[in-house]
């Protein structure tokens, strides 16, 4: 009988994986693969965070529980990306069952090494957590569970913040320090300094090397930052510029000794966007480890700026910063800006030097408002000044896309029409017509646009204000 | 003649399964090359075109999208710089758009092909520069009015004026606040009577996604939008006491009117949107007068049923068309009988992997079998089939299981299903001609979802149903 009987228990045992991985998958396919991907990577090519090797499931399952009964929402970094999306809370939805099932699967699929999410560690967080009622935000969650540090090969690192304004990485060997610190995480971070612009970081300690052999590094900075070992230079990125371009970023290669080999990183910021990337690998190794918290630095939102077409005038309506949540864009040949606000019935911000970065509001949820590209953002005027009839009747083109906004009030309507101009001008027609009541309209204070400081309009009497912008 | 005897059995078991590609066809169009198509809204226009808008804020026109060969539409950018429209119809030589910030009529006046008229209608409505503050509109229904509904700031305040709330837009341009109570809207649209729904979807006083009924002067469940009954010089609703039920409430306030369908959270979708009745006359499946639904997680397409019962919507949800490459926002459908559908992964995650899709469905003229309708009874429910049934099968009432649940109505975000029941199957009549059951149950209970599984029944011809389930909202029981 045993020869038969030990296949038998043996395809007994396949057909019925433990319950809680099957679960926790079929769980995990109906309510989280939608966004998280079947595969743990993040659906649609990653615009979604990943879970797999993701640094927030890494350790203590609490945080994924927590995440799971209240919800996230807000930027986020996971695994070297930037995120800023809302995932609904889940708690009401899904019992303790069920989540430690969900999360059971999450922390030891795709290659995740954690072991089972127990019930009862979800009923515990369920309870700890009761009072909560909105989404956790990354740093309200991080100060109570914050990510477990994986040691990386840095030890006894400390840095130095310098400040002053550079555009290329100084001799920071002349120049006083600011603030010294012991950086116990053993990762080169520039968001140490708390600064937003001309600063620069020294971070020095000892690259423990795990063997004899040769080892390449791989250095990108915004701005400059160069990279030091035994006293010898190993990488450098020079000058003034972002982050991610293979133009920039700089390989170097030096044999180490196993054991403590001290290394120096300097690094620089003037203004705009900050960061530094550190990476290293044995030869022969195809994974890099880094020595940064970011591999690939992607700040928020990518950039798409908008310019006008084959001479055509570009329209950009969404949230502008610097007017009213009813403003409209218009990008106009020869690189002359408005923002023109629907609620106020004007036009309020003039600009040059590039439109608008429609980046923020043509990917994830389009949060925020954007500010122009340029500047130097003129004001015109920042509020309401037409009578509370006045509706606004929106726009038309001419066939350049030129527009003529269109005020409608009791008895009178008022055209309000922008195209560009010779040398960097804006020339605004103001025309009325119906009734007779003469408008007054402020034109804002501002003498180097304009002198003018409003213009009375009376019916069938078009009025011309050329603002001069360069 | 073993292995020839099996062959015979395995080719009857195929031949017993439908699937959607028996019935069904999905074809993609394909997009303008380079550009970001991320669909919120499609008009049906004359001459076969159809135009688009995105989300992006282009509004597009496609010629040759029902032609045979997908390969030679044609695209038109017709305008550009409109903030992330997300309702469109064609009248009367315009094309009118829902925005964000106001309802517009554009129009192209001299003729070039490109818009050059963009009148504001209205926009009495607030908006704050949240990007929750999301506008969906229908086209007119029989009075000429079209109807808004404004979802709430973030989805959980009103910080600007009439958020949750549903305004419609007469003729002349003026804005009449309808109904409030409205959470996170994901499509606006009309069953074939012309009686306005909305899909809200699972959050806040919100248990489970559902279809819901725009009944004027009605009140949907979320009281943070009722601070702006007073400008409307309109007594507010009383709040719901959370922990409470739909219908106990409802009792409580008639007109807080209960969801007409559940679309329970997980088991029929996550995110509804499109709302389509079928006024076509059959000529996309037998389903002349019911409605279907976009479902933006799931990638699906559902199908709906409706009565009335003692003044209040309900009925019955099914699943019905699926595998869409993304996650679908707007659909059309044309009386031709073809549907149009069109979607954006973007911020929302689907099952579909694509980042936006414009697709085109059509019926084959085969008819599956399916339960067709399914209607309460004051002691169960009467389903009817598209197909005669096999009566022994049918009438067994072991080819039968329900289960009933409700949900629970709070401030909290969603609700688990709750007051579990499982209501008993005692008998199953055919009629006469086979094409429909009457099934006496023990145990309705009224408020609940009643999930009925039909797994044993089979057509006279053998085939089991291409989905032998039904979620019906029993909002009230027949006398």
């Amino acid at each position: 009988m045993l020869p038969h009987r030990y296949p038998l228990l043996l395809s007994l045992a396949l057909l019925a994986p433990p319950l809680h991985a099957q679960d926790g998958e079929q769980l995990y396919a109906l309510y989280c693969s939608a966004c998280h991907a079947p595969d743990g990577k993040g659906a649609t090519g990653g615009a979604f965070p990943p879970l797999a090797g993701s640094e927030w499931v890494h350790g203590n399952p609490k945080r994924s529980v927590a995440i799971v009964l209240k919800g996230l929402e807000g930027p986020i970094d996971v695994a070297g990306k930037s995120y800023n999306l809302a995932m609904p809370p889940q708690g009401a939805v899904l019992g303790d069952d069920q989540i430690a099932a969900i999360l059971s699967y999450v922390h030891s699929a795709w290659g995740n090494k954690g072991g089972e999410v127990k019930r009862d560690l979800v009923r515990a967080a369920r309870s700890e957590f009761e009072s909560r009622t909105e989404p956790w935000t990354a740093p309200e969650l991080l100060k109570i569970l914050p990510l477990e540090k994986k040691p990386t090969a840095l030890a006894n690192l400390t840095s130095r913040i310098y400040k002053g304004q550079w555009v290329q990485t100084p001799d920071f060997s002349k120049i006083e320090a600011e603030n010294v610190e012991e950086e116990h995480h053993g990762m080169i971070d520039t968001t140490i300094a708390g600064l937003n612009q001309d600063f620069g970081i020294v971070w020095e300690g000892d690259f423990m090397a795990p063997v004899n052999g040769e080892y390449t590094f791989k250095l990108d900075a915004d701005d400059g930052a160069r990279l030091i070992l035994n006293g010898h230079p190993v990488a450098e990125v020079k000058g003034l510029g972002p982050i991610g371009e293979k133009r920039r970023m700089s390989e170097g290669k030096v044999a180490l000794k196993a054991g403590a080999n001290p290394i120096r990183v300097e690094y620089f910021q003037g203004k705009g966007n900050q960061g530094i990337s550190l990476g290293w690998k044995l030869a022969g190794a195809k994974q890099w480890k880094w020595l940064s918290p970011k591999n690939a630095q992607s700040q928020g939102a990518p950039t798409i700026p908008l310019l006008p077409k084959e001479d055509r005038t570009v329209i950009y309506r969404n949230f502008i910063e610097g007017t009213t949540p009813r403003g409209i864009g218009f990008g106009f040949p020869g690189d002359v800006n408005m923002a023109y606000s629907a609620d106020n019935l004007a036009p309020e911000l003039l600009w040059t030097d590039g439109f608008i970065d429609a980046g923020r509001h043509w990917t994830n949820r389009g949060m925020g408002f954007q500010a122009p590209i340029g500047e130097n953002v003129v004001t015109l005027t920042a509020q309401r000044f037409l009578p509370p009839s006045a509706r606004f009747k929106g726009y038309s083109l001419d066939p350049k896309g030129n527009p003529t906004f269109h005020v409608k009030m009791e008895g009178q309507l008022l055209r309000d029409a922008f195209a560009p101009g010779p040398d960097g001008t804006l020339v605004r027609t103001l025309q009325l017509s119906g009734g007779t009541s003469v408008l007054e309209i402020p034109l804002g204070d501002n003498p180097s646009v304009t002198t003018e400081k409003s213009v009375s309009l009376a019916p069938g009497k078009p009025v011309t204000i050329t603002y001069k912008l360069r | 003649m073993r292995p020839l005897l099996f062959l015979a059995t395995l080719c009857t078991a195929a031949l017993a399964q439908q699937k959607q590609a028996d019935f069904y066809t999905i074809d993609s169009i394909p997009l303008p090359p380079g550009e970001v198509m991320e669909i919120g809204s499609i008009a049906l226009m004359p001459g076969d075109k159809v135009a688009v808008t995105t989300r992006r804020g282009d509004l597009w026109i496609c010629e040759g999208a029902y032609g045979d060969d997908l390969t030679k539409v044609k695209w038109t950018r017709f305008a550009h710089g409109l903030h992330e429209p997300l309702g469109m119809y064609w009248k009367d030589g315009s094309l009118y758009v829902t925005q964000r910030p106001e309802f517009s009529r554009i129009q192209d006046s001299d003729g070039d092909g490109i818009a050059d008229v963009f009148e504001t209608i209205n926009s009495d409505w607030g908006i704050n520069g949240d990007y929750h503050e999301y506008a969906f509109g229908t086209s007119p229904d029989k009075n000429g009015d079209v109807w808004i509904t404004l979802c709430l700031t973030g989805s959980a305040g009103a910080a600007s004026d009439w958020r949750g709330w549903t305004v419609r837009i007469t003729p002349d341009g003026k804005m009449i606040p309808t109904c409030s109570g409205i959470r996170s809207p994901g499509g606006i649209g009309f069953n074939a009577e012309g009686d306005t729904f909305y899909t809200d979807n699972q959050g806040l006083w919100n248990g489970s996604s559902s279809l819901k009924w725009l009944k004027p002067g009605s009140f949907q469940g979320n009281p943070t939008g009722n601070k702006y009954h007073k400008l409307a010089n309109l007594p507010a609703p009383p709040e719901p006491t959370s922990g409470s039920r739909v219908l106990a409430e409802h009792l409580k306030f008639p007109d807080y009117i209960p969801p007409a369908v559940v679309l329970p959270h997980g088991k029929v979708g996550q995110s509804p949107t499109a709302i389509v009745p079928d006024l076509g006359g059959g000529k996309f499946g037998p389903w002349a007068g019911q409605l279907y639904i976009g479902e933006q997680t799931h990638s699906q397409v559902q199908r709906v049923c409706l009565e009335k019962v003692n003044g209040i919507y309900q009925g019955a949800v099914f699943h019905f068309l699926e595998g869409f490459q993304c996650g679908i926002i707007p659909a059309k459908l044309d009386d031709r009988g073809v549907l149009f559908v069109g979607g954006s992964n973007r911020g929302w995650g689907s099952r579909g992997n694509q980042p936006f899709n414009f697709d085109r469905v059509k019926w084959n003229g085969k008819t599956p079998f399916e339960i067709h309708t399914m209607s309460a009874q004051p002691d169960g429910f009467t389903l009817t089939f598209t197909e005669p049934v096999d009566p022994a099968a049918a009438a067994n009432s072991a080819s039968y299981s329900m289960e009933a649940w409700t949900y629970i109505l709070q401030s909290g975000y969603g609700s688990p299903e709750v007051d579990k029941a499982t209501p008993i199957v005692k008998s199953a009549t055919v009629a006469a001609d086979g094409k429909s059951v009457r099934l006496v149950i023990e145990g309705l209970v009224r408020g609940h979802v009643h999930h009925l599984k039909a797994p044993g029944v089979k057509s006279a011809s053998g085939v089991t149903l291409w989905h032998p389930e039904a979620f019906y909202t029993l909002n009230e029981i027949p006398r």
